[in-house]
């Protein structure tokens, strides 16, 4: 079912929403306010912004014990003793915990995804004989607060004896040295796909071009680094943790699987959440130490990770190896890719083969692809875990086949442009099946969209300044250039959420769902959908969220599922509510329901205006005879949504320093129906920023020995203001059609091409400049581009004369 | 260890807090004063988030002792609303979506302030230099400068509003 038309919207336009309710013969009820597709502020603001918000860092319980961690100082080692005696002696500690002192809780912590697609390789909360990575947890020490923790930790003495550390990828797979003893190699799993002739396919392109391409590791860094406060309520017999999490349901099974407890026994409570981007995801020791720490002694314990930690300890993403080949005709057409890769797993799985798995079914992009094989294999490295990131795989699969038209393009002598107009899929093909596959074994099939009519509205908007830059730049002795890429961004596949509607009999009305947000603004966006499918004011709608008390089943926020998910289940759950309602007046004044009309909070008899009762009456009756006046959803989208786009960026290139300034940034996005412009555009932003700083400057390096170089934000340098350009945006609007709403995921959106179309706008601009380049590896720091200068022939002496 | 009593002028109110000498200021507003709106993203001197005004210039709460505060005034973000009505700086932050998460935002606010007293009338590129001693991993800044410049025509409609 078509539900509305795209429409392009002139840059930063929104379209209007016309008749969308009508259209579909609910015009009965139909409400005077249209929420959904209004451009609000936020409902959370008044309260962050005057520093009330709650953070975990600044829940305090009295008689607290503050946790620190001691960790490993060797990415490889045997563990041979711990002595904490010197330590427990120290001032203000209570307490000092090895593997030992656990006993039967230092067991494999659980993955955070269902992952039946391999056998794991699962972290114990501490260490218990051998250290697999710098930074993993050997022992804690409790004290009454955190600079007492701190000075005990360093009287912590380790005993490790060091074993051979494996950090590169190709080694690693060589199994000389073995992280995993038991596992017999450090490849962990493995998985391969073919869609239509495969690898054979390449026999018959005009041209195979090649390319071994890598991708560096980031770290999702967001600005509170993690924390939990864990107590327990002895009255009520309840362990109650707060946590900075994605999913607060999640992480209540993790603890519950772990400490044995019921479920009803585990409250998690995921308060204000300073960021989370895939990384506050999945079991992590410090929150399964603290929660059974504070179980165990009774008093509450504080564990508030600092920036060292978030380096060290938090899960990692990105890295991995692609041996890739394109095969194309003379013509530019796409005739088979064949992608080969390593998956850097780091030392452990904590997230199965999530991001694997994600790479490989988005290499297609936006093209056709008629032949394709992918195969990878997960391979363990004494590195900290990988988990997901913003993006989570989607980047990584899009940088693949970007970078090889890019390639194919210069080989042939065709436009990087040209190449992509031939092989974008045309909307007479959708719904398009790419012969991929879902986890959930759904097809991968593109539903909606225009995705030439959108790459064209790019193009548009940037070429033409091209020649306008590269004449004001090159009087600078600057080297300008353009890059452009394609996205699917393909979200919310699998799983559920749910909202509760409850009504008060004030008349407003509160929502509870296990999808918290971490700064997207649900309380905002989720009160949109239901003040509009009830139809009632926007400010008598409060969401609640992120309490596992509240709402007994949720999964979470990440993989841009929520608006989808959650955003449906809130829906169904008004829309129960409002024909409850209806049912009750209809009854209480003694009319059918179809003679009812529902207007600005009160319902009242056609024709006969002064029978009529409020919301709130209503509910009040119907509080005579029942405890609660409640609705509940739980939504679950078959398959997965598909929003468009394309990025193009014109950046400058300053060979003196190698330094790169971009210039002109627009995006094109295509995110269904959008429920709040305004928060779109930020969450849209926002990921194409992270995914500049992945282009660009970030980079977690090791030493062959295993240890993490930069570990502070001196040395691992995160996007600022001066250097990010100012976003032009240009929107599309083709509905979803596996979710009656018509929402998209978007939340990844903005970081999906932005490592392809940065490293292409680079080489172009290079090209500019006579300096002939092709960049295979992430990111491209100004060394890389002074490498490719030398080996083009140009000194960057030369070239600042 | 020795402790040491010291007096600051927080938010305009007088308070006396007995610490030790090594505890950081940041530590001391948000762990004995309650003010936890100062928050911490890095404790090196890099994020920003801890940024307090001290004597009225922004100084990085995490890199400075309590100690070497005693008997200056500090304003938090607590002290930017008055009389229970937000400053344009954060009346702006809200209008534009210049936050996600919120967790860099009180850093922001102050330097923006900050920025605000001594050039009121910024271009764009002038804020963005402003605050790039400022991290937020959330919003891209481009709300956070369309912020800045709210505020900027607030208060300069307020200036021209008055006598
Ligand atoms: S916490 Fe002070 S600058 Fe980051
Ligand atoms: S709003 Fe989240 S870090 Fe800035």
């Amino acid at each position: 079912m078509k539900r509305f038309r795209g429409s392009v919207d002139k840059p930063g336009l929104w379209p209007r929403k016309g008749g969308r309710l009508s259209g579909r013969g609910a015009c009965r009820f139909a409400t005077q306010v249209e929420y959904i597709g209004q451009r609000r502020t936020r409902v959370e603001d008044a309260r962050l912004v005057q520093g009330q918000g709650r953070y975990v860092s600044d829940v305090a319980w009295p008689g607290q014990l503050v946790m620190a961690v001691v960790r490993s100082t060797h990415a490889h080692a045997r563990i041979r003793a711990i002595d904490g005696s010197e330590a427990l002696r120290s001032r203000g500690v209570f307490g000092v915990y090895t593997a030992r002192d656990l006993g039967g809780l230092n067991r494999p912590m659980p993955m955070g995804i269902v992952d039946t697609s391999f056998e794991p390789a699962l972290q114990t909360p501490l260490a218990a004989d051998k250290v697999r990575y710098v930074g993993e947890p050997v022992a804690v020490v409790l004290a009454e607060d955190r600079y007492l923790a701190e000075d005990a930790v360093e009287k912590v003495r380790v005993d490790y004896e060091p074993l051979e550390p494996v950090i590169d990828l190709d080694e690693a797979a060589a199994d000389r040295v073995l992280i995993h003893e038991a596992r017999g190699s450090n490849v962990l799993g493995g998985f391969e796909h073919t869609v239509g002739a495969g690898e054979a396919a390449l026999a018959t392109a005009d041209l195979v071009v090649e390319e071994v391409l890598r991708i560096g590791r980031v770290s999702g860094q967001p600005m509170e680094p993690r924390g939990v406060v864990a107590r327990y309520d002895a009255e009520q017999g309840v362990l109650e943790v707060y946590l900075g999490t994605q999913s607060a349901h999640g992480a209540k099974g993790h603890l519950v699987a772990m400490l044995g407890l019921p479920p009803e026994k585990v409250r998690v409570i995921a308060p204000d959440v300073g960021g989370g981007f895939g990384v506050k995801m999945g079991a992590y020791p410090e929150d399964i130490l603290a929660a059974y720490l504070a179980l165990t002694l009774g008093r509450p314990v504080k564990w508030a990770g600092d920036r060292l930690e978030e380096f060290l300890a938090t899960n990692q993403e990105r890295e991995a190896l692609h041996r890739v080949k394109l095969g194309v005709q003379r013509d530019g057409r796409i005739v088979a890719l064949v992608d080969r890769f390593l998956q850097d797993c780091g030392a452990y799985t904590p997230m199965g083969s999530l991001i694997a798995h994600t790479t490989a079914i988005n290499l297609a992009g936006a093209y056709r692809v008629p032949n394709l094989y992918v195969s990878y294999q997960l391979v363990a490295t004494n590195k900290v875990p990988v988990g997901p990131y913003r993006g989570a795989g989607r980047p990584q699969g899009h940088f693949v086949i970007e970078r090889m038209l890019d390639r194919a393009a210069d080989r042939l002598g065709l436009s990087r442009i040209e190449i992509r107009r031939r092989n974008l899929i045309p909307p007479e093909a959708m719904p398009y099946d790419t012969g991929l596959v879902l986890r959930t074994g759904d097809p991968i099939a593109y539903d909606t969209g225009n995705f030439p009519e959108g790459f064209e509205s790019l193009v548009a908007a940037l070429e033409p300044r091209l020649e306008e830059r590269r004449r004001a730049a090159g009087r600078q002795g600057r080297w300008v250039g353009l890059g452009v890429a394609n996205y699917v961004e393909i979200s919310a596949a699998g799983g559920f959420e749910g909202a509760i509607v409850e009504a008060r009999p004030d008349g407003t009305f509160l929502v509870f769902t296990g999808a918290a947000a971490q700064g997207q603004g649900h309380r905002t966006t989720l009160a949109q959908v239901v003040a509009e499918r009830l139809g009632v004011p926007f400010e008598s709608v409060t969401v609640v969220e992120g309490d596992t008390a509240l709402i007994a089943r949720g999964v979470g926020t990440f993989s841009s599922r929520t608006m989808v998910m959650a955003g449906n289940a809130a829906s169904q759950a008004a829309t129960a509510m409002r024909q409850e309602l209806l049912a009750a007046a209809a009854k209480e004044l003694e009319v059918a329901v179809e003679d009812l009309e529902w207007e600005a909070g009160r319902i009242r008899v056609r024709g006969v205006p002064a029978s009529a009762l409020t919301v709130g009456e209503v509910v009040q009756r119907l509080l005579q005879s029942q405890e609660r006046v409640r609705t509940e959803a739980y939504f679950s989208a078959k398959g997965a949504t598909y929003g468009f786009g394309s990025h193009g960026v014109i950046v400058e290139v300053d060979p003196a320093t190698g330094g790169v300034s971009l210039r002109d940034y627009v995006m094109v996005h295509d995110g269904g129906q959008v429920i709040n412009p305004l928060l779109a555009d930020g969450q849209i932003i926002g990921a194409a920023v992270q995914g500049i700083g992945t282009a660009l400057y970030e980079e977690i390096r090791y030493d062959p020995q295993g240890q993490p170089l930069n570990t502070t934000y001196l040395d691992y340098l995160l996007p600022g203001s001066a250097e990010m350009p100012e976003f032009e945006l240009i929107h599309q609007r083709y509905a979803a059609t596996n979710n009656p709403e018509g929402f998209k995921g978007l939340g990844e959106a903005g970081i999906i091409p932005s490592m392809a179309v940065v490293l292409s706008a680079v080489e172009d601009a290079l090209a500019a400049g006579g300096v002939p380049a092709f960049f295979a590896a992430t990111p491209v720091t100004p060394e890389a581009i002074f490498a490719a200068m030398n080996q083009g022939g140009v000194s960057h002496e030369a070239a600042s004369v | 260890m020795t402790t040491r009593q010291i007096r600051l002028t927080v938010n305009g109110q007088e308070r006396t807090v007995e610490v030790e000498p090594r505890w950081l200021l940041a530590d001391v507003l948000r762990e004995r004063l309650g003010l936890t709106g100062t928050h911490l993203g890095c404790e090196h001197g890099v994020c920003g988030a801890c940024t307090v005004l001290l004597d009225g210039r922004p100084v990085r709460s995490c890199l400075l002792l309590a100690v070497q505060a005693d008997g200056h005034a500090v304003t938090t973000v607590e002290g930017l609303a008055q009389d229970g009505a937000l400053s344009p700086v954060q009346e702006g932050f809200r209008q534009e979506h210049g936050l996600q998460c919120g967790f860099c935002t009180p850093g922001f606010l102050i330097t923006a302030t900050y920025l605000l007293e001594q050039n009121p009338q910024p271009t764009r590129e002038e804020i963005r230099e402003a605050l790039s001693g400022n991290l937020c991993r959330c919003t891209g800044y481009q709300n956070i400068v369309n912020a800045v410049e709210w505020a900027a025509r607030k208060l300069a409609e307020q200036n021209s509003a008055k006598p």
